[in-house]
C-alpha cells in the first residue's frame, strides 16, 4: 500500500493538514464555497480561525454554511475538537489515504479542467497516471450477459493496449469492467459513492482488493461514509472527470450510467455507446444515446484505432471456435448466444433429448464454452472463460 | 356378577394400547361413575350409553356403577369407548355371558338411539389386536371393511347395540369381513397424467430422476410455468406401493379419520399440497396428544411446498430431520411419537420476487432483492434438495393444438413409470439388506462403495469440481444423481455421461444465486 507523505500544498506546513481535512470533510459546504474560502484566507487553518464577524461579511455563505464553519469551535470544547480531529486525520495517514487538495500538484489535471471539480479528493492506492489514456467503462448494474460480456472484452483490450479503465466499482457492468482490465494485467481505477475505506457493494471485497494492487480507489467523500443515494450522481461526474472517453455498455432508458454520459458531455468528453438488440430494454438507453450522436462502439480494436493508441501492445486474440467440438455439443453451442436460453427451448430448438442436451451443455460449461448465468440458463462465454465478474 | 372386564384400545400417535374396560356394580348411591384419566368426550360417553342403553329398552338398577378405563396413566380420547363401556355394563348387569367377551376387542361410537357409528384409527387397533393374540375385533359396520385389512383376524361389523347383544348372547351368528375384497380394489382411474404436460421436456426428465431415486426435488421458474402442474403428476410416475407400505400409509389416514368406507385401503401415493401459511405443528404433527401432520400424510408420496420462499423460515427449518431420518419424532412430557415422513420432496418456487428473472426486460427486481428473495431459503435445506431444475415459461406452441385438433403425442406416466420401476427394482436388488432403499438415501460412506467412477469420470469430476466451485456436499449430491441416471439406463457403471447429466441438476450453491 502507498504510504506517500502528502507534499500538501506550498502554504499548507505538515502540522497543519488536520485543518485541511477538517475543511475537506465539512460535509454540506459545497466544494465550490470552500475553495471561495480558502482561496480568501490562504489556508484551512485560516479558515478554522476566521472571526465571526469576518464570517459575516463573506456574502456567499448562507446562515446554515455560517453554522457548518462554527462546529466544534465554541470556546468550551474547542481543544477537545481540535484533539478528536488531529486523532481522525493521523489514523487515516496511518490507514494509507491520501487527501489531495484541488490546488496540490498531484491532483489530476483532467479533473481540475471540469466545471465542478471536487474540493478534494481521498486516494488509496495510485491515481490514475497523467501520462495515459484513461478510457470509463460504465453502464447498467442489472445487466445481462451480453453486457457483461462484452465489458470484460473492452475492458481487457484497452487495459492490454495500455489505457487506464475507470469505473465506479458497482455491481454489473461496472464490476465486469474492472475485472476485464485487471484480467489483462492492466490497471484500474475505481471511483466509489462513499469513502474510499468502504467497500460498496460488499460482494465486491475480493475486486476491491484487487484494484488497490493494481490501480487506486478514489472517493470525494470522507472516509467511512455510507454509499447515499445523494452520492452517486456526484461520483458520476469524477468517473467521467478523470476519462478522457465514456464508454456506456448498457444502460436502460433510465438510468443513471446517462448521468455519467450527460456529465461526460458537458466536461466535453467522448461518449461512446454499445449498441445491443433492438428489443433489449438494457439497451435502449444506450440506443438513444447513439441517436443523439454518440459514438458508436463497433469493436474494441476499432475503439483503440479511433483513439490512436498504438496496438502493439495487444494480445492475439485465442480463438476458441476453431477448436473441434463434437458435433451434438456443437449443434447446442451454436444454440447459445450471450442472452440466457433456458434448457428447456435449447431442447426444442435442437430436437435432442433433455438428457443429451444437459450433458452437452454440461461438457461446454466445463470445457469454458458456455456459463450457467441462472439455474439452467446458458450463455456462451467468450475468451475469458470461468471469470466472472 | 359385580364386576366384568372388556377390552379395547386407545391410540396414541400411531402407537396402539390395550385397554381394559372394567365395570362394577354395588349398592350405593345410583349413579354410573367413570374414571381413568378421561378426557371430557369419554366423560361423556357416560350419558351416551344411558341413553343408548335405554333406548333399546336396558334399565339400569337403582345402584351405584363404576367403570374404570385402565391402565388409569393414559389419557384417553375420542369416542371409540362408547361400545365397549355399553357392553361392560351389560355384562355387569348379567346380560351377555361373560366368557364370550374374553380376548375380544371391542371399539365404536354410541349414538342415543343405540346404534353404532364409525371411528377413526380402526386399521392400527386392528392390527394391534392381532399382534396381542386377541379371538377377534368388533368394531362399527362403517370401519369393517378397514379392519379387515389386516388380516388374520376376524373382523365383525355391528351397526346397532342390539345386534351386538343378540350376537354375544349367541342369538345370531355375523360374518366376519374378508380382507380381500379391500385388498384387490382396482387402482382407480387417475385423472392426472404426464402426458398432459406439453413440452417442458427438461423439467419431465429431472422429475423422472428424482422418482427413480428418491430424490427430492426444487423447481425454479416464472409464475404459469406449470411446476405444480408437474409436481402433481409426480405421484403417477412413481411405482405402485407394495402392500404394506400401503398399509403403512392406510393408518395414517385411519388415525386421522381420513379412509374411505368402501375402499379403505390407500393404493395410491398420496400427494400433498402444503400451503404457506402452515404451522409447524400442522406440517410435522402436534398436539397435546400428537396426531401426524402433513409429511405423515405424505408419507410413501410427495409432499409439495409451492411458493418456497413464501413459508417460514423456521417451518422449513424443521422438515430437516424428518428428510433425514425419514420418521419424525415428536417429544412431549408423558413420551416421544414417531410418525412414518418418508416422502418425496418437491418443492416449486420463483426464480425472483416478480418472477422474470433472467429474462431482464421483464425483471424489475434489483440485485439486492433477489439476493434477499433466496436468501429466504437456508442453505441446509437446500442441501437436503438433490435435484433442481428451471422450469422455463410455457411455449405457445406448446400449449397450442395441433391443426388436426389432436394434440401432439407426449409420454404418459405409465411410459415413464416403467422406467422408473426398472430403475427402483435395480436399486432394491443393489441394497438388498443394507436398509437402503433407494439412492437418495446414500451417505457419504456407502457413496464410496456404490458409486464408484472410472478414469474418465474421475477426470470430468475433478474438472467440474475446479471450474463450477463445487463444494463436498453438492459433489456428493451430483454423485448420487448420476448413479439413479445409471440406473435409469440399466448401466452398471457411473458413465462421464451420466454425470454430466447430474451436474446439470445440482442444486447451485446459494452464494452464486442471483448475482
Amino acid at each position: 500500500m502507498e504510504n506517500k507523505k502528502n507534499p500538501g500544498s506550498p502554504s499548507v506546513g505538515e502540522e497543519d493538514m488536520f485543518y485541511e481535512y477538517w475543511l475537506a470533510s465539512l460535509k454540506p459546504l459545497s466544494a465550490r464555497k470552500k475553495r471561495m474560502l480558502r482561496d480568501a484566507y490562504g489556508s484551512a487553518r485560516a479558515v478554522y480561525y476566521i472571526e465571526e464577524t469576518r464570517l459575516d461579511q463573506e456574502i456567499y455563505l448562507t446562515d446554515r454554511d455560517r453554522r457548518v464553519l462554527q462546529t466544534g469551535r465554541d470556546s468550551r470544547n474547542q481543544e477537545e475538537f481540535l484533539r478528536g480531529l488531529k486523532e481522525s486525520w493521523e489514523k487515516l495517514q496511518e490507514s494509507g489515504i491520501r487527501l489531495i487538495l484541488y490546488d496540490d500538484p498531484a491532483y489530476p489535471s483532467r479533473l481540475s479542467r471540469i466545471p465542478d471539480p471536487p474540493y478534494a479528493i481521498y486516494v488509496r492506492g495510485e491515481l490514475p497516471p497523467e501520462n495515459q489514456p484513461a478510457v470509463a467503462i460504465v453502464g447498467a448494474r442489472k445487466c445481462t450477459p451480453y453486457g457483461e460480456e462484452m465489458a470484460l472484452e473492452y475492458a481487457e483490450t484497452l487495459a492490454g493496449a495500455g489505457v487506464a479503465v475507470i469505473s465506479g466499482m458497482a455491481r454489473g457492468i461496472d464490476g465486469a469492467g474492472h475485472r476485464g482490465a485487471l484480467n489483462a494485467g492492466g490497471k484500474t481505477y475505481g471511483v466509489l459513492g462513499c469513502g474510499v475505506d468502504v467497500c460498496y457493494p460488499r460482494e465486491h471485497i475480493g475486486l476491491y482488493m484487487d484494484i488497490l494492487k493494481n490501480g487506486g480507489l478514489i472517493a470525494e467523500r470522507a472516509p467511512g461514509e455510507p454509499p447515499l443515494p445523494a452520492y452517486f450522481p456526484e461520483r458520476n461526474r469524477i468517473i467521467s472527470g478523470l476519462s478522457d472517453v465514456i464508454l456506456i455498455m448498457e444502460a436502460k432508458e433510465k438510468s443513471g450510467s446517462l448521468i455519467t454520459a450527460d456529465q461526460a458531455l458537458e466536461q466535453g468528453k467522448d461518449v461512446y455507446a454499445l449498441p445491443g438488440p433492438a428489443d433489449s430494454a438494457l439497451s435502449q438507453g444506450c440506443h438513444r444515446l447513439i441517436r443523439q450522436g454518440a459514438g458508436i462502439l463497433l469493436s474494441p480494436e476499432d475503439l483503440l484505432e479511433e483513439l490512436g493508441i498504438d496496438r502493439i501492445h495487444l494480445l492475439k486474440k485465442s480463438d476458441r471456435n476453431k477448436k473441434m467440438l463434437e458435433s451434438p455439443e456443437h449443434m447446442v453451442y451454436s444454440c447459445l448466444g450471450l442472452f440466457p436460453k433456458s434448457t428447456g427451448t435449447i431442447i426444442e430448438e435442437t430436437g435432442f433429448s433433455p438428457q443429451k442436451v444437459m450433458e452437452a451443455l454440461v461438457s461446454l460449461v466445463l470445457e469454458g464454452y458456455a456459463r450457467e448465468v441462472s439455474k439452467n440458463h446458458y450463455v456462451r462465454a467468450g475468451k475469458s472463460s470461468g471469470e466472472k465478474a | 356378577m359385580a364386576f366384568c372386564c372388556v377390552t379395547s384400545a386407545c391410540i396414541q400417535g400411531l402407537q396402539v394400547e390395550m385397554i381394559r374396560v372394567e365395570a362394577d356394580i354395588s349398592n350405593g348411591l345410583p349413579m354410573l361413575h367413570m374414571v381413568g384419566y378421561l378426557s371430557s368426550e369419554v366423560k361423556e360417553a357416560a350419558d351416551r350409553v344411558r341413553t343408548a342403553l335405554r333406548n333399546v329398552d336396558v334399565k339400569l338398577p337403582p345402584k351405584k356403577i363404576m367403570v374404570n378405563l385402565a391402565p388409569a396413566t393414559l389419557r384417553k380420547k375420542g369416542a371409540s369407548y362408547d361400545l365397549p363401556i355399553a357392553v361392560s355394563i351389560l355384562a355387569v348387569l348379567g346380560m351377555i355371558p361373560p366368557g364370550r367377551l374374553e380376548n375380544l376387542l371391542i371399539v365404536g361410537e354410541l349414538s342415543l338411539d343405540g346404534s353404532v357409528k364409525k371411528v377413526p384409527g380402526i386399521l392400527p387397533v386392528v392390527w394391534q389386536a392381532r399382534k396381542a393374540g386377541l379371538r377377534a375385533c368388533i368394531v362399527p359396520e362403517g370401519n369393517g371393511p378397514e379392519g379387515a385389512l389386516a388380516e388374520g383376524i376376524p373382523v365383525i361389523g355391528v351397526s346397532h347395540i342390539r345386534q351386538l347383544l343378540a350376537y354375544l348372547n349367541g342369538e345370531i351368528e355375523l360374518c366376519p369381513f374378508s380382507g380381500e375384497g379391500a385388498g384387490n380394489v382396482q387402482t382407480a382411474e387417475k385423472n392426472t397424467d404426464f402426458s398432459e404436460v406439453r413440452g417442458q421436456q427438461a423439467v419431465k426428465r429431472a422429475a423422472e430422476v428424482a422418482a427413480a431415486g428418491g430424490h427430492n426435488l426444487l423447481l425454479v421458474g416464472p409464475p404459469g410455468s406449470g411446476k405444480s402442474m408437474i409436481a402433481r403428476r409426480i405421484p403417477t410416475i412413481l411405482p405402485p406401493p407394495a402392500w404394506e407400505e400401503s398399509l403403512e400409509m392406510t393408518s395414517v389416514y385411519s388415525v386421522l379419520g381420513l379412509v374411505d368406507e368402501r375402499r379403505p385401503l390407500i393404493t395410491e401415493r398420496p400427494f400433498r399440497e402444503v400451503h404457506h401459511t402452515v404451522t409447524k405443528a400442522a406440517l410435522i404433527g402436534g398436539g397435546r396428544t400428537p396426531s401426524p401432520g402433513e409429511i405423515s400424510l405424505a408419507h410413501g408420496g410427495v409432499l409439495f411446498l409451492d411458493e418456497l420462499t413464501e413459508f417460514q423460515k423456521p417451518v422449513l427449518e424443521v422438515l430437516r430431520q424428518p428428510l433425514e431420518e425419514h420418521t419424525v419424532c415428536i417429544a412431549r412430557t408423558h413420551g416421544t411419537y414417531r410418525f412414518p415422513a418418508n416422502f418425496m420432496l418437491v418443492a416449486a418456487m420463483n426464480p425472483c420476487p416478480c418472477g422474470n428473472y433472467p429474462d431482464l426486460g421483464k425483471c424489475s427486481c434489483t440485485p439486492g432483492q433477489i439476493r434477499q428473495y433466496l436468501g429466504k431459503i437456508s442453505q441446509p435445506f437446500l442441501d437436503r434438495i438433490d435435484l433442481c431444475v428451471e422450469a422455463p415459461k410455457a411455449a405457445y406452441e406448446d400449449l397450442r393444438l395441433s391443426r388436426e385438433g389432436t394434440p401432439p403425442k407426449e409420454e404418459t406416466s405409465r411410459e415413464i413409470r416403467d422406467r422408473v420401476c426398472r430403475a427402483r427394482r435395480i436399486q432394491e436388488s443393489r441394497y438388498l439388506g443394507t436398509g437402503i432403499r433407494a439412492n437418495a438415501q446414500l451417505d457419504s460412506k456407502s457413496l464410496e462403495q456404490y458409486c464408484a467412477l472410472d478414469r474418465e469420470g474421475e477426470k470430468l469430476m475433478q474438472k467440474a469440481f475446479q471450474a463450477l466451485d463445487l463444494t463436498a456436499r453438492t459433489y456428493h449430491k451430483i454423485l448420487k444423481t448420476a448413479r439413479t441416471i445409471a440406473d435409469l439406463e440399466e448401466s452398471d457403471r457411473i458413465l462421464a455421461r451420466h454425470l454430466k447429466e447430474a451436474v446439470g441438476y445440482r442444486t447451485m450453491d446459494k452464494k452464486y444465486w442471483g448475482r
